[in-house]
Parts: C-alpha cells; structure tokens; sequence
C-alpha cells in the first residue's frame, strides 16, 4: 500500500544544448526563454503546476539538469523542444536522459562525457 | 524502445551537407533514420548506401517521395516502381491520385506533410490506406514556425486531421520532415509535443514514432523477399 505523503514526486531532465555559433548562454538568459515557451504554449494553467528549477548549468559543455514536478514532464519536453532561438542565434535544446533520482542523471552524465 | 525519424530530406549529392545533417541527428541522440534523396534519384546504389552508412552509428532506411500533380502523370510515373524494394510514399494536392496511389499496393505511405496537402485528407482516403494496409503520414515541420498566427493555424490543422485519422483507428506515422538543420529534434522529444499540444494519447503518439515505422519496414522487407523469391523461380 503506498502511504500519502505530502511529498511531490520530481523528475529530473538532462538536455543538451547545440548552438549555431557558440556563444556565452548563462542561466538567466536560459531561465527566461525556457518560462517564455511555457507561457506562450501552456499559459498559466499549466506554469503554476510545473514546479521548475534548474539544478545544473554548464555552458562549457553544453548541458543542463532541470528538475520538475513528474505530472508536468512532457510539457516541460514540448516547452523546451519549441525553442528555436535564445538572442537571435538557432539552439537546439535536446533531451536525453529522465530520471527520478538525480543520483542516476549524473550516472548518465558521466557516460555522456566519457564518451565524448 | 527505439524511435524512429521516419522523413528526412537530404540532397545525395552533397555528401559534406548530408555528413553534418547525420552527424547532428546522432548528436541528438536519434538511432533510426528513413532517408529521402531531394534530388530525383530512382534507385539509391548499393556503393552510397554503403559510404553513407559509414559516416554514423545509425540505422540508415531509405524511402522515395513523388510529388504528383494529376492522375496521368501518377500511371506514368508509377510504372517505373513495379519491382521497386524500398519504401515508396505519394504526396499530391488532387484527391483522385490521393484516391489512387491509396488503392495501390505499391504505394507504401500517403503523405499529408504539407499544410495544404493536409486540408485535402479525407475520410475515404483514410478507410482505403486501411484496406490496403499502406500509411497516412504527418508531419511536424508547419509547428516550427516563428509567426504564432501560422503556427497555431498549423497546430489546428494538425489536431484535427489526426484526431481524424485517430477516430477512424487508421495507420499512421509522425515524422519531422524538418528542412533546416537547427529545426531537427529528437523523436521523443517530439512525442512530447504531439501528447501535449496535439492531444495525441501518449501510448499512440509514441507508436507513430516507433511501432509504424517498424511494421513499414518489415512490410517492405517482406515484399523485397518476395521480389527476390519471384526472380530465383
């Protein structure tokens, strides 16, 4: 029997980023344009369910872990999958790993590097 | 489960163009690609498929796409892909080939990829691609639009005709059929988008994008088999 807790289960997403021209992308900017997708696709209905926070951002090598509520999931993917522009330059925001647990995200993370 | 980009236009005879184009879908992390050649090639030779191969780690099919006008150029054309061994999809405006190449076992897939294509899809179409266990395709490419008054016209129309597609319980495949590099995106992320804004339930969303194209495949194997068992006899 699975006991009811107040805790909200959480998904934690690895992208990575390609870019046209690599240029310096920081947080901010990331953060702004990842809200303006949200709002301009799912609108308030949807934002105030996502519960977004971004744990990791490397802009060496071009990745970053969201962390979000499990239910909101798939909008995050769409949201971020519409993005084709951040300051006038093409990116692509791609992702590749889900996880649960952000122990497992960095396992995968660390074979992504390796393999590089 | 692995997806499938099941269009993807590339020029065969710019290889250093279809080189970056391939090794971007690898970075992505895309593992199974249907190829269409741009320029109007009939057959791909065995020695490119083979120098194409060699560039990525990806699972490489092929497919040939006509672009049809009227119904006298579509008998012509068709002629020549009588004992043809790959993937063969029609994509027309006139609704008497649309009729036509869905009645024909040689077609493989029907395209509705372009938005006014798309407005041409009807019930009858839909009902003869079952009977003939051949493949109504859509495509993702009209979404990523910068102008928000075309792009949601194009949502709109995607959402209805799938949800027409879908009521009818017809075959169907989702491909990206994206033209620019920097629109290319993973398959699963696109299921993402067609669960969220398409309303597509996420078990078929993610059967468009893996299952489909794989029975394709086998589908046309099949018939690569028969064609081969025919000539040995």
């Amino acid at each position: 029997m699975r006991l009811i807790t107040n805790k909200e289960r959480q998904r934690y997403i690895l992208f990575i980023i390609i870019q046209e021209n690599k240029i310096f992308l920081d947080q901010k900017t990331l953060l702004k344009s990842i809200w303006k997708s949200i709002w301009r696709y799912f609108g308030m209905k949807e934002a105030n369910r996502i519960g977004l926070w971004l744990i990791e951002f490397n802009s060496q090598e071009d990745y970053f872990i969201l962390r979000c509520s499990h239910e909101t999931k798939e909008i995050i993917i769409s949201a971020l999958t519409l993005i084709q522009e951040i300051n006038g330059r093409k990116i692509i925001l791609s992702p590749i790993k889900t996880s649960g647990t952000i122990k497992s995200i960095k396992k995968h993370k660390l074979l992504l590097n390796n393999i590089k | 489960m692995t997806y499938f980009e099941s269009r993807l236009p590339v020029n065969f005879e710019r290889i250093n163009d279809l080189q970056n184009r391939l090794r971007l879908c690898e970075k992505i992390g895309i593992k199974n690609i249907i190829l269409e050649p741009q320029n109007d090639l009939r057959n791909i030779s065995l020695d490119l498929k083979k120098e194409i191969e060699s560039f990525v780690k990806i699972n490489i099919f092929y497919r040939i796409n006509l672009k049809i006008d009227t119904l006298d150029d579509f008998k012509s054309k068709i002629k020549n892909y009588n004992k043809f061994a790959g993937i063969l999809s029609v994509e027309s405006l006139n609704k008497e080939v649309q009729l036509r190449s869905a009645k024909d076992s040689r077609v493989d897939i029907i395209s509705f990829s372009d938005p006014e294509i798309l407005k041409s899809l009807t019930p009858g179409i839909v009902s003869l691609t079952k009977q003939n266990n051949s493949f109504i395709e859509f495509s993702l490419a009209p979404i990523m639009e910068s102008n928000k008054v075309l792009q949601s016209k194009n949502f709109r129309n995607l959402y209805k005709y799938i949800h027409l597609v879908l009521k009818l319980k017809a075959n169907f495949l989702i491909s990206g059929n994206f033209q620019n590099l920097f629109n290319y995106r993973h398959p699963r992320a696109l299921i993402s988008v067609c669960h969220t804004l398409l309303g597509i339930p996420l078990v078929l969303a993610k059967k468009a994008f893996s299952i489909n194209p794989e029975l394709l495949i086998e589908k046309v194997q099949k018939s690569q088999n028969n064609i081969f068992n025919f000539k040995i006899n």
